[in-house]
């Protein structure tokens, strides 16, 4: 009965998420009309110059010579049909462009979900089991530090320190392009130039899980069901582990699952740091070339993508707390 | 009755320079591979499609075209092993190589060098509709002869044949489908000395040596991987650990140039860039007050220390000058340095003089008149040229507004709506004037939309007549006296103010030799580069 009720939800929030996902191509769609000059100015400009007649060519190839409604209902009428169109400028098919960053994407955020909710729970967890020792505050302190530095500029210590330095990693890039490593070879090599971006990422919300998961987790222990697990006996560390932590972890896979919408688009700099063959730099490069079919398939594709990690936080919740029903009362 | 007179050029010009490159003076090494970072990521690798300068970075060692240039810019044999151009100029005879093959197998021929220049280069080439324009036919009588018909002489046009400009496409290949969206813009067949491999986006092109390259014994590398990193500072710190081994055009800023020059792994080569030339301008909006008055250009141009532009803000890596015409074309006789001379010791004072002249008193506030300066959007330096700008014009009484804003936008500013008073950029010359400087202050190049041209809107009739004849003076001491004239009058007339050659900066790793070896610097093929 409830796996039924749980298909079922998925598949209404899914039905639901359509018009959302639409609103934001066409607002996106009309926000980026707001940009003065357009792909085959820019595309002219990187060629040093080029005649009028060549520019001109390039606007009816493009599409840019037709008024912007007849665009916008051309490009809606092609997501529906889920084609996203042609970058003029890659010179390739936008599905294309987008799949092959989708994966370091993908890894860059894997690794960093991994290491920023797996660290900020334990240190949060150790910080509130020792709430005012020097434990907490060391972890608090750091935490601190963490949340205030540049990106970018943890990003530089970094590869200054460990890379030129120390040498223990590589400057940048996915793999190494000298060596061109094959099979198992080639996955440890991609782990070893994963390691400092993945840090990079990690710190800011590190620090933000930390201190929000020793937040709650100091809240939850002064809860009444916490006094009844004392008053039957339980030590204070079974307390926290058994009964605490699953109630503690509510807000922090709700940031987790508004973090991924963030990583997206928000490791536009240490993927350009490192040299990491991202979304985040794709979507920065088009926007600044006006890239547009790049651009809202890269948005389209964030948004959806966005509307999937949302429902699975809400799948997340109901197996995390029995209490939680979805679908509403029915 | 008119006789042909045959310039000819034998190939044994050509054949010294590659036996020279053959004779182990340095006993070269095959093999090694090296790493060049090229900023930003080119959108395409069809460099008959584009001219943007990472496009040629890459597609330069893939693609050779009719004939190379030493570092005077006179022509070498490549696809060509030699030419002959008619008295009257109007009919260019090339020989080509035989036994060449792309890299598909398929062989090379004239029916290639057709379909390459009226099919593709006059069509769809942003600079090739203009330099081949009076190409009227390109006759194949048998595969290793091609002969250009002209409308009229183009004695540029033979500046413009390289391979980064000209690329000889394989007609096979790139005959079939649209040429502006052909597949293979992004997986180049060409008879280079490397071939393409693999693109993988945002990271890398990885290209490999072409076994069967036309040229005995070359490459000696095994390949050229082309890296693309995002960030200033990961640039240099790769640069400096060795992963990378070359990075020009600005890929890496001045003050990190200066900073990488200390370390003992490398060099840094200032060669390799006189086929492009770059020439910084000041830019006026000649249609508007007060810059319509020449005494007010004049002045402002007076006011420009160039030496301190260049040794503060380009960290030495430059040049002064006052004409629009770089000197790396003194060899050809077409720089001249008889104009007006605006870098001198009172420069403010003669600045102060003119604007009273003109009519712009000082007020109560020591401000004459006050503008808007337009930052380039370029990085770093042009930023701070900006900046002094702005601080040149307050000593001499007009006060400057910044405005900076991004590319695109720039762009529509300056070359679309005209809507500005000042501004600054840098136009490259390229091969030769006809290509690189006549579009700069040349009526017919007045074209709103069209980016890098005249966006001052100043011309006159008989300088643009001046121009017409020396485009088409197949005689180069009447084409040098020609362009004499139009610089001392371009000069004197300031429609725009030229301050200074740029000097770009390559970081090469000391253990790669024989890099550089071209006009054309990183735009060439790197046949000849080897690693110790």
């Amino acid at each position: 009965m409830r796996g039924l009720r749980l298909i079922r939800f998925i598949m209404t929030r899914l039905l639901q998420a359509i018009p959302v996902v639409l609103g934001v191509v066409v607002l996106n769609f009309l926000l980026l009309q707001l940009a003065p000059g357009d792909a085959a100015t820019v595309l002219a400009g990187e060629a040093g110059g080029a005649p009028p007649e060549y520019v001109e060519q390039l606007r009816a190839r493009f599409g840019l010579d037709k008024p912007v409604l007849v665009q916008l209902g051309l490009y809606l009428k092609n997501i529906l049909l889920l084609d996203l169109g042609f970058s003029f400028r890659n010179n390739a098919p936008v599905l294309g462009l987008i799949l092959d960053r989708l994966w370091p994407t993908l890894l860059l955020m894997g690794a960093t979900l991994l290491v920023s909710v797996g660290g900020g729970v334990m240190l949060g967890v150790i910080a509130a089991l020792g709430v005012r020792t020097w434990r907490d505050h060391l972890i608090s302190v750091a935490a601190v530090i963490a949340y205030a530095t540049p990106l970018f500029w943890i990003g530089l210590m970094l590869i200054l320190v460990f890379s030129i330095r120390l040498d223990w990693f590589p400057t940048s890039g996915m793999e190494d392009v000298v060596a061109f490593h094959e099979g198992w070879a080639r996955v440890v090599d991609i782990a070893h130039h994963l390691v400092l971006p993945t840090i990079t990422l990690s710190l800011f919300y590190l620090a933000l899980y930390t201190r929000l998961m020793r937040a709650t987790v100091l809240e939850q222990r002064g809860a009444e069901y916490a006094t009844t697990a004392r008053a039957k006996g339980l030590t204070e560390r079974a307390i926290t582990l058994r009964h605490v932590l699953r109630n503690a972890l509510l807000p922090v896979i709700t940031m987790a699952g508004v973090q991924v919408g963030a990583l997206l688009g928000g490791s536009v700099v240490v993927e350009t740091v490192f040299a990491w063959p991202g979304l985040g730099q794709l979507a920065y490069q088009s926007l600044f070339a006006r890239d547009f079919n790049l651009l809202l398939g890269i948005f389209f594709l964030s948004a959806c993508l966005v509307v999937i990690v949302n429902i699975i936080v809400d799948v997340v919740y109901v197996l995390l707390d029995p209490r939680i029903r979805v679908g509403g009362k029915t | 009755m008119r006789l042909v007179r045959s310039l000819v050029v034998v190939a044994g010009l050509g054949l010294t320079a590659l036996s020279l490159a053959a004779v182990p003076a340095l006993a070269q090494k095959r093999g090694g591979t090296l790493v060049q970072i090229t900023q930003p990521e080119p959108p395409t690798l069809g460099s008959y499609v584009s001219t943007a300068n990472p496009v040629g970075q890459v597609a330069s060692k893939i693609y050779d075209g009719l004939l190379e240039y030493d570092f005077d810019l006179k022509p070498l044999p490549s696809l060509a092993e030699s030419w002959t151009v008619a008295e009257d100029g109007k009919t260019v005879t090339f020989k080509l190589r035989s036994g060449v093959k792309f890299h598909d197998g398929k062989p090379f021929t004239s029916a290639d060098v057709q379909f390459t220049f009226m099919e593709v280069l006059k069509k769809v080439h942003p600079r090739g509709i203009n330099t081949f324009a009076e190409v009227t036919a390109v006759e194949t009588p048998d595969p290793q002869t091609a002969i250009f018909r002209l409308n009229r002489p183009a004695p540029y046009m033979m500046a413009a044949l390289s391979g980064y400009e000209s690329p000889i496409l394989p007609k096979h290949v790139f005959s079939q489908g649209d040429i502006r969206t052909h597949q293979n813009a992004n997986s180049p067949v060409g008879t280079g000395p490397f071939k393409f491999v693999e693109w993988r986006r945002g990271e890398f092109v990885r290209l490999d040596r072409n076994a069967d390259y036309w040229k005995p014994g070359l490459p000696y590398l095994d390949r050229i991987v082309v890296r693309f990193i995002g960030d200033t500072g990961t640039r240099a710190a790769a640069l400096e650990k060795g992963e990378a081994h070359i990075a020009g055009f600005g890929a890496v800023p001045y003050n990190d140039v200066k900073k990488l020059e200390k370390l003992p792994n490398i060099q840094i080569v200032t060669r390799g860039y006189e086929m492009l030339s770059p020439v910084v301008e000041l830019m006026f909006n000649t249609k508007k007050a007060p810059f319509d008055n020449v005494k007010v250009r004049q002045a402002i141009s007076y006011a420009i220390d160039r030496k301190f532009v260049i040794d503060n803000i380009w960290f030495g890596f430059g040049k002064p000058t006052n004409g629009p015409i770089s000197s790396n074309f003194a060899p050809t006789g077409l720089y001249s340095a008889d104009v007006t001379n605006y870098n001198v010791p009172d420069g403010v004072e003669r600045a102060n003089k003119l604007l009273d002249e003109a009519g712009f008193p000082r007020k109560a506030d020591g401000i004459r008149f006050e503008i808007t300066h337009d930052i380039t959007p370029y990085g770093e330096e042009w930023r701070r040229f900006g900046e002094y700008t702005q601080q040149a014009l307050a000593r001499i009484g007009i006060k400057a507004n910044l405005r900076y804003e991004d590319v695109a936008t720039w762009l529509k500013r300056i070359y679309t709506d005209y809507d500005y008073d000042m501004s600054s950029n840098h136009l490259f010359n390229l091969a030769d004037p006809v290509l690189g400087v006549h579009r700069a202050f040349h009526s017919r190049f007045i074209r709103p939309g069209t980016v890098f041209v005249n966006g001052v809107r100043w011309s006159t009739p008989h300088t643009d007549q001046l121009m017409d004849q020396a485009t088409i003076e197949p005689d180069a001491k009447k084409r040098a006296a020609l362009y004499a004239e139009v610089q001392k009058i371009v000069v004197d007339q300031a429609p725009l103010a030229w301050t200074h050659e740029i000097s770009f900066a390559t970081v090469l790793d000391k253990r790669y030799r024989d890099v550089i070896v071209s006009p054309l610097g990183l735009f060439s093929s790197f046949d000849r580069a080897w690693r110790e």
